[in-house]
């Protein structure tokens, strides 16, 4: 297995794909009452082995569930996330790790997700502060705000620490959107057209 | 209160003249014999070049060539090399001369001009890399059928989901280390997102030419970048680091928020120069379809946003995103110059999701 490994290791190290680096990809998903962080962790090649081991505490081969829920509590356990200013506890929803040959084909890519529920929030500006402190000495980061799905959130800046372990999200709150003035026009038009027909049928019973 | 009825009676007549007449021209228009560059055409070569294909296959060969149209095969592709992505479809390597001629000529029906000479290149390239790795390493298993990582030219994959059709939605597959195209057809509407050309090398030689397969993509972008003023540079201008695609495989159906600077906020120059470098992934496509995906995004150019990462010099390895509401490119250089992954996607409509949505 060891010489097998390494031969992929080599060879993949040639075509320069990302081996000795831990990529950490976070996205954020902001609502009114809620922030959803869904977190992909890639280990390269070269890393496989020293992930698995983090995930395989009892040393049988085997990723149980219990195993990958507990590397995704540890992992959680090195995110930071506040909103202004507070710190927010997100609770670990599902974690999802691939199989072990997956990961040391550098294929796997390991799942996690996880809920932050956010209380008495006021309409307004709010920011969210994100930190990843996972493996920091060997991993690149990618963190990123999706877009709301709800009209009633709107993002309106991202700054970020020059490796992206930091992500500071400005976001408004509204109140319930108001119909959108497009709605109005089309409503008002077709309010017309039907009034209109009225009219002229009206007018003809009349003659 | 009586007032603004009569003035949205008006408005509601102007509109339904309007909206008739424009349907009339239309339907006077679509009437004519379709011009030669028709999209409906396209497809029509392109499922004349797709069945030459399958009888050129034998009853295995299009055993593996064929998929359902829903089902797992349509969001399998990758960047990486076998085995670290194991591929399903037809293996270029398998195939006889014949029916490998077959193939090349779908790819360059399919594809407009300098989009099949890009796939080439791209995998041109692969093979220059496999043949580098094989004579630095004499015995070892890297570019070959040993059980290491393998690339190069015969290690590309075709697949067709669905049957090929004028009318029906179907999807050719083609893709391979640093490749994947995804053109997804309903009678005569296309997508071609997502698909991800990439390089590496970035530059070689081939038969006394160099070779730069994404070298329009990446000379476009750094033109653009440094035709920005002070202002519009550090609007565009991400201040932190991007190691790697956003939105590469497996990142299907996310949208992100949008960064950088605005179109609406580049001069006329500026945005042509925006939109022709968004024609580098666009006009991979024939022509027939290129065209109205560019219109579509010229219309929404004022929410298009362009950023960027890294140094501005041309030669050194720079992020870029082009961002829009049906519109995703990215070009993220995988720690040097010479090794790029590029992502091209449509929000809207990635794997034709628009027009075959039931």
């Amino acid at each position: 297995m060891l010489v097998v490994t390494t031969a992929i290791v080599c060879a993949a190290g040639v075509s320069a794909h990302r081996t000795d680096e831990y990529l950490q990809a976070a996205r954020l998903a902001i609502d009114s009452g809620t922030v959803q962080i869904a977190l992909d962790l890639t280990p390269g090649i070269a890393l496989a082995e020293a992930i698995i081991a983090d995930i395989d505490r009892n040393r049988d081969g085997s990723l149980s569930p219990d195993e990958q829920r507990a590397y995704g509590g540890l992992v959680m356990s090195a995110l930071t996330l506040e909103i202004d200013g507070t710190p927010v506890r997100a609770q670990l929803g599902v974690t999802d790790v691939p199989g072990a040959e997956a990961m040391r084909r550098g294929e796997g890519t390991i799942r996690i997700q996880s809920t932050a529920t956010l209380t008495r929030l006021s309409i307004g500006p709010h920011q969210l502060l994100f930190r990843n402190r996972h493996h920091p000495d060997r991993s690149v980061y990618l963190a990123n705000a999706l877009v709301p799905d709800s009209d009633k959130v709107a993002v309106t800046a991202q700054r970020r620490d020059v490796d992206q372990r930091e992500l500071i999200i400005d976001y408004v709150l509204r109140a319930a959107p108001a119909a959108p003035a497009g709605a109005w026009l089309w409503g008002s038009i077709a309010g017309a057209m039907v009034l209109s027909v009225l009219r002229i049928r009206r007018s003809r019973s009349v003659t | 209160m009586r007032s603004p009825m009569p003035l949205a009676s008006t408005l509601g007549l102007g509109l339904f003249v309007t909206v008739a007449a424009a349907g009339l021209a239309q339907r006077g228009a679509t009437s004519q014999t379709p011009a030669p560059g028709a999209p409906s055409d396209a497809t029509a070569r392109i499922v004349g070049a797709a069945q030459s294909v399958l009888t050129a296959l034998d009853e295995a060969g299009r055993a593996k060539v064929q998929f359902p149209f829903e089902g797992p095969q349509k969001t399998r592709w990758s960047n990486l090399p076998s085995p670290m992505f194991q591929r399903e479809g037809l293996r270029l390597g398998d195939l006889t001369p014949a029916q490998r001629t077959a193939v090349t000529t779908l790819l360059s029906t399919a594809l407009s001009r300098d989009g099949y000479r890009k796939a080439v290149d791209i995998m041109r390239g692969d093979e220059a890399l496999r043949k580098t790795q094989t004579a630095g390493r004499a015995g070892a298993p890297a570019g070959g059928r040993g059980g290491g990582v393998r690339f190069g030219e015969d290690e590309y994959f075709l697949a067709f989901l669905g049957t090929p059709s004028v009318t029906a939605p179907w999807m050719l597959q083609f893709g391979g280390h640093h490749l994947a195209i995804n053109l997804t057809m309903a009678g005569s509407q296309a997508s071609m997102a997502p698909s991800l050309p990439a390089a590496q090398p970035a530059s070689y030689t081939f038969e006394g030419r160099t070779v730069r397969p994404l070298g329009q993509e990446n000379d476009k972008a750094f033109a653009l970048i440094n035709a920005l003023n002070d202002a519009q540079r550090k609007q565009a201008i991400l201040g932190y680091r991007v190691s790697d695609l956003v939105l590469g495989p497996t990142q299907d159906g996310r949208t992100i928020q949008p960064e950088g600077i605005p179109a609406s906020a580049l001069l006329a120059p500026q945005q042509t120069m925006l939109l022709d470098l968004v024609k580098e992934w666009t006009g991979i496509m024939t022509d027939a379809f290129a065209e109205p995906r560019l219109a579509e995004i010229r219309t929404n150019l004022p929410q298009t946003y362009f950023a960027w990462s890294g140094p501005t010099t041309n030669g050194s390895a720079a992020y870029f995103r082009i961002q829009g509401p049906a519109l995703v490119i990215e070009y993220a250089p995988q720690g040097s110059v010479d090794h790029i992954h590029t992502i091209y996607r449509d929000p809207t409509n990635d794997y034709g999701a628009k027009f075959t949505r039931k």
